[in-house]
């Protein structure tokens, strides 16, 4: 939570249109711009960030430190790739923005983007340095984009001359499947010194490496034990209804919709507890004081998949239940087999397994709660053997114009 | 101006004349171009102990002797006189130039600025010099902001004690020490006297 005044300096030269970096370095450039603007400002309501562009026609100032985050985005907009990059009037110019600043009680800052090659020399940058070290300016430098050995050099001897107990740095970037603010993510210039961070970079972080490691319910136990606790048990809760919910469904395999109802009745609570899942993480999300947008689109995504896909799901559990029912009871796993036929619709093993009018009563009979004599069920079955014996006609008339 | 004692300091209690380091802010006390940060609070001390030097002291940066130091007072204080005890080896600082209730200045600034006062400083080993103000400039002091610009010679620039003399007036500057933000206005916090079931307004 250091009070903090920073100055940002943009490389929009020509090397930043170079597509090494996806979808091309000046896009990634500005991303990293962004989330590093988002966290300064987070960490500390009073901070300020200002930007400039170092390439271009000149080097000039886009926006004057301001802790207005929206300001700071808007003059990101519209940026021209061009020019050559003029590192040290970049540096000096910051320094100036910094000077005068409104609050003179906040430290002072540059974040340098060095994409382009450093055209200065290393005495130079080496007196730049100890300018903005006798100022009492930190400088925390981000070296992608060209890949020069005397590059390298220059920009670590310019950190030399800058450090002050360490609270300057520098971070390689080189160009790879990773983006640059993911990279980004992870250094001190981040994490503020190793503070332990700003909440938003580390949450940030977790959503990224969430994301990339695979958790459970993509949310990082350590980080948020009691959602993804949550999650787990109402997972196991759903799982629980469901297999209760499909021994009720082979109970109910006779009556007219009754699959249709179970299948719907299923499918409702599934939405229930997708919402319940979807408002637990968004309360998680509102209680805490961060901005977890991130994780919050993740986890309502992956319900909202989880509820669109919930058909094949019903019918995965149904499966799990019929193995685990046809060991205990070979009429209970026929009726389960009735009912997964419907729902599947398919006709043919439907049709067969209906027309056996001896099995279905032996079932009806068997099942508790059902009684033989009632009209509904004798109806029931007059219609079932009806609709069987067309069934039977449009098959046979089927498999004929097959064989022809 | 520099002044020598003209009593041995025995008899006179020194210390008691030396004692507005006890009204100085240490905590925001700061330095430009000190080689280890927070170093500098460590020059103001009693007067027993201007020639310690064995703890810690205030030192430049290599290679470059110049030094600001920002002091800012509990309460307006009245400045008469100040003692440097510098370092040995040519590391004592040469110049002295001080402002008035400014606030962050810097090394340019310092350079292109009208000094309230400037003194020319001798080798003061045994701490026993001191350099008068020209007090009527000095009268109400919030902070002081005092810049070394060049040393007899060494590398670097070493100050062991920076002594004030003179008396603090009890008169605190006009800062606002605790601000509550108010994000949301909360209707609770701004009842008028009508709400309250109040009185007659009157119009005079």
């Amino acid at each position: 939570m250091v009070l903090e005044a920073t100055m940002i300096c943009i490389d929009n030269s020509e090397w930043m249109r170079n597509g090494d970096y996806s979808p091309s370095r000046f896009q990634a450039q500005a991303d990293a711009v962004n989330l590093i603007c988002g966290a300064k400002t987070q960490s500390n309501p009073e901070n300020t960030v200002g930007v400039l562009i170092m390439a271009g026609k000149g080097v000039r100032v886009l926006v004057t430190p301001t802790s207005d985050l929206g300001k700071i985005l808007a003059c990101m907009h519209g940026l021209e790739v061009g020019g050559e990059m003029n590192l040290a009037a970049g540096i000096q110019v910051a320094q100036l923005a910094l000077k005068h600043r409104q609050n003179k009680k906040q430290q002072q800052r540059i974040i340098v983007f060095a994409g382009s090659p450093v055209k200065h020399e290393k005495k130079m940058l080496e007196m730049i340095g100890r300018k903005l070290k006798k100022n009492s300016v930190a400088l925390d430098i981000v070296n992608f984009g060209e890949e020069d050995q005397e590059k390298t050099e220059k920009l670590e001897s310019l950190l030399a001359a800058v450090n002050n107990n360490d609270t300057s740095h520098i971070v390689h970037v080189p160009a790879g499947p990773n983006a640059l603010s993911d990279v980004l993510i992870s250094t001190p210039i981040f994490t503020g010194d190793g503070e332990g961070g700003s909440g938003f970079a580390a949450a940030a972080a977790a959503a990224a490496a969430g994301g990339v490691s695979g958790y459970d319910f993509g949310v990082d136990p350590n980080l948020d034990p009691e959602l993804a606790l949550a999650l787990r048990v109402s997972m196991e809760e759903e799982r629980a209804r469901q297999e209760a919910a499909a021994k009720k469904a082979a109970e109910d395999a006779s009556k007219q919709g009754g699959e249709q109802q179970a299948g719907s009745q299923e499918a409702s609570s599934q939405d229930a507890t997708m919402t319940e899942r979807a408002s637990a993480s968004t309360s998680e999300a509102e209680n805490k004081t961060t901005d977890l947008m991130d994780d919050e689109n993740a986890l309502l995504q992956q319900a909202l998949a989880m509820s669109m896909d919930e058909p094949a799901v019903v019918h995965d559990v149904k499966d799990t239940d019929m193995s685990e029912a046809s060991v205990d009871d070979p009429e209970l796993a026929l009726a389960l087999q009735l009912s997964v036929a419907d729902s599947t619709k398919d006709q043919a093993s439907q049709s067969e397994v209906l027309a056996d009018q001896s099995a279905v009563s032996d079932i009806l009979a068997s099942l508790p709660g059902v009684d033989l004599n009632d009209p509904s069920i004798k109806d029931l079955l007059a219609s079932m053997q009806n609709k069987s014996e067309p069934q039977q006609k449009n098959d046979d008339k089927s498999s004929n114009e097959d064989k022809k | 101006m520099a002044c020598l004692h003209d009593h041995s300091c025995e008899d006179h209690d020194c210390s008691s004349d030396w004692s507005l380091y006890k009204h100085i802010d240490l905590d925001k006390v700061s330095a430009l171009n000190e080689a280890t940060t927070g170093s500098v609070k460590s020059v103001f001390k009693a007067w027993e102990h201007r020639l310690n030097t064995s703890g810690e002291h205030l030192e430049s940066n290599e290679g470059d002797p110049e030094l600001i130091v920002f002091i800012p007072f509990t309460s307006d204080v009245k400045i008469k006189s100040i003692s440097i005890v510098g370092g040995a080896d040519g590391t004592s600082p040469s110049k002295m130039r001080a402002f008035i209730n400014r606030d962050g200045i810097d090394f340019s600034d310092a350079q292109s600025m009208q000094a309230v006062q400037e003194w020319d400083l001798a080798e003061n080993m045994q701490g026993v010099l001191e350099y008068q103000t020209r007090y009527s400039k000095f009268q109400s002091v919030g902070n002081i902001t005092l810049h070394f610009p060049d040393n007899f010679g060494g590398d670097t620039t070493k100050i062991h004690y920076i002594g004030l003399k003179g008396e603090a007036t009890q008169l605190k500057r006009d800062v606002v020490a605790t601000i509550v933000y108010e994000l949301m206005p909360n209707p609770s916090d701004h009842k008028t006297r009508a709400e309250t079931g109040g009185g007659f307004s009157h119009v005079e």
